[in-house]
């Protein structure tokens, strides 16, 4: 796990004039699980926006290092390269799972692979395995309505594996869900990413949910104060 | 609520220009267009000859067939108000104020972008009045004079778009919730049951039996009256197996789609059927409409070429006129309610859109998506009433195809270029949703 897949060096970056990012260094290495924390205004959902290759950072190198191929300059793709590297590369799950409501919850799932170009009966197989893994067997054709936020929110972490994403970024993906919830959430979300070999980048700030991952990042004031493995 | 409080809820915000023009630009559209109308169809009334209450009894037909994309297009710009203000009005509930006084102050607001645009749409009516005027009936010119309303006329019209604006900003709220958390629409899923097919095409089989039976036992003036009836009739039936037809369609294209857009707009359709059809419903109408009085106006013109008088070879001409006109006038307002619902819509969406660029989906599948879920049931219902239609008069159909096809062509184009109308309103939406796709 020494292996980087992740790694960002002298990372800037501003909103008017306040401040964001002021100079972050950040390696991230394969299979382990960050948990990134910090006050409001901290800085710390930039820092994993900036990551993600959603925002370009002011300045300072992202390099992602794919399980096959060549590493990647986040930073420097254009808005379409990486939009394409978040769609094959990158799963997602917020804090309000922030599903398709129209759509099913394999629907839900099956739609990144499907714009990724896998035909529609593989996908919908391959989302349809996700969800039962991620124990909704049973509920593939429920509407997102249907779904109880706990079950919603495994809904997205199933749509953030199925195009079989190296690295998971979570947005605070237990903010909304009572204690007990969030801690089958976070069970969900360990098992299928760094129990699958895979990476996960947490923003939280739920001390719990930290301290469930492998390492705790602090952030204060756009830059990172603290680095700590966890027991 | 006080006047203070009210106040600050409708002083319009930084940055939400183009969201507050989007519905004041609809509701001046609306006006323009029904006073045109309004103001042409009155120059009917001051005539007195024998033709006359033909020429009046056709104008009101078009008049209340502009009433339905009315009526939607009002419901859409409140419910694009309700969404433009979500954080005022949620913040509102949170103070305590009641769910009436939200919806009050929702509809006051409105109201007041109604009478924005209102007071627009009389300035573009007087500026084409000289225009309007230059159309012909009777083979003259209808002239400026004639078709400008009178003050009292204009503010009677004013006062019926402020109204209709009112009562469907209270039928649009209906549809949405304002809870103390958020403005959110109500997400139960609408049922759209087949039984609406059984009725509607009992009833239809009845009016086609009617149609080809009265002119036969009955004189002029009670077959245009009974016809009239048929047709009003035939059109409340499209209304009860519209939402069932765009549910058998969607649910196909679901079963067929391959394509992520394809999905995505075809499941938008089957959130609400009825949502779907109400949004191009005046296209039924006007689709409809085209095709029966097409017809009707096609023989006419065939009957008229030997030895009609003059009056009745004018009647033919202004009829397809008039048909034309309004046509024109209901793909207008059903493009503006398009447009307007999409840019509520999309508002309503900003979050999902905002995490859908996250995910990395291109704009460009919500884009065609959503231009689908807008195109695939206007299609299906301009071609389904002209169908119906056709059915209805079918061997009058066929006679005016062989005997006038220019006629029918016209009218043909006239949907055409409507629908082509309404498709420019999706794409016109484009960079709302585009905003919304960029990142905080």
């Amino acid at each position: 796990m020494n292996d980087s897949v992740l790694d960002a060096r002298s990372l800037t970056k501003s909103y008017g004039t306040t401040r964001a990012l002021a100079g972050v260094d950040l390696t991230i290495h394969r299979g382990e699980s960050v948990a990134i924390m910090g006050a409001s205004g901290s800085g710390k959902t930039t820092l994993l926006h900036v990551l993600a290759g959603i925002v370009t950072p002011d300045s300072g190198t992202v390099t992602f290092q794919p399980s096959t191929g060549e590493p990647v300059q986040v930073a420097g793709l254009g808005e379409g390269a990486r939009s394409r590297l978040r769609r094959e590369r990158f799963g997602f799950v917020f804090q309000q799972g922030l599903l398709i409501p129209e759509l099913t919850a394999v629907e839900n799932v099956a739609l990144a692979s499907m714009i990724n170009g896998v035909k529609r009966a593989d996908a919908t197989a391959h989302a349809a395995s996700w969800l039962a893994a991620l124990g909704l067997a049973g509920m593939e054709d429920r509407r997102i309505g249907e779904l109880s936020g706990g079950q919603a929110q495994r809904v997205a972490i199933a749509r953030a594996q199925a195009t079989g994403a190296d690295l998971v970024f979570a947005d605070e993906p237990t903010g909304a869900l009572d204690s007990h919830t969030s801690q089958d959430v976070m069970n969900a979300l360990l098992w299928s990413t760094t129990g699958q070999g895979r990476t996960l980048l947490v923003v939280t700030h739920d001390a719990d949910v930290a301290a469930r991952c492998s390492r705790v990042v602090a952030v204060r004031d756009g830059q990172i104060v603290s680095s700590a493995v966890t027991a | 609520m006080n006047a203070r409080v009210l106040t600050l809820l409708l002083r319009p915000a930084k940055g939400e220009n183009a969201v507050l023009a989007l519905p004041v630009v609809a509701f001046g559209v609306v006006t323009a267009l029904v006073l045109t109308v309004v103001g042409g169809a009155q120059s009917f009334w001051t005539w007195t000859d024998d033709y006359a209450p033909v020429y009046q009894a056709l104008a009101a037909i078009a008049l209340v067939l502009l009433v339905v994309p009315l009526t939607n297009l009002g419901g859409a710009a409140a419910r694009l108000s309700a969404r433009r203000r979500d954080e005022r009005l949620s913040t509102l509930r949170l103070l305590g104020v009641t769910p009436m006084g939200v919806s009050v102050a929702t509809v006051i607001e409105s109201v007041l972008v109604a009478a924005s645009g209102a007071v627009a749409g009389v300035v573009v009516h007087l500026a084409t009045a000289p225009l309007v005027g230059l159309i012909p009936f009777r083979g003259t010119a209808l002239g400026t004079d004639a078709v400008m309303l009178s003050p009292l006329g204009i503010l009677a019209v004013v006062g019926g778009v402020l109204l209709v604006a009112a009562g469907s900003a209270v039928l649009g709220l209906r549809r949405v919730i304002v809870s103390p958390l958020g403005v959110r629409m109500r997400t139960t899923v609408s049922t759209v049951h087949w039984f609406r097919a059984i009725i509607g095409i009992s009833v239809l089989a009845l009016v086609f039996v009617l149609v080809k039976v009265f002119p036969s036992v009955a004189g002029l003036a009670v077959t245009i009256t009974v016809l009239a009836g048929l047709f009003a009739v035939a059109l409340a039936v499209l209304n009860v197996i519209g939402p069932w037809v765009l549910k058998v369609s969607a649910s196909r294209q679901l079963r067929r789609a391959e394509r992520a857009d394809r999905l995505l707009a075809a499941r938008l359709v089957l959130d609400s059927p009825k949502a779907a059809w109400r949004q191009v419903s005046g296209i039924a109408m006007a689709s409809f409409m085209a095709v029966f009085a097409g017809t009707g106006v096609a023989l006419m013109n065939v009957m008229n070429s030997g030895e009609a008088t003059d009056a009745d070879a004018a009647l033919a001409v202004d009829m397809r006129t008039g048909l034309v006109i309004t046509l024109v006038a209901s793909f207008v307002m059903v493009a503006a309610s398009v447009g307007v619902n999409q840019a509520s819509s999309v508002l309503d969406q900003r979050d999902l859109h905002r995490s859908l660029h996250h995910l990395g989906m291109p704009l460009d599948t919500v884009d065609s998506a959503r231009r689908r879920a807008i195109m695939s049931p206007l299609l299906v219902t301009a071609i389904g009433s002209a169908t119906c239609a056709a059915v209805l008069v079918f061997p009058l159909l066929g006679i005016a195809l062989i005997t006038a096809p220019e006629s029918l062509l016209t009218i043909g184009i006239v949907l055409a270029v409507g629908i082509g109308i309404v498709w420019a309103s999706t794409r016109a939406t484009r960079p709302l949703l585009a905003r919304s796709f960029e990142t905080a």
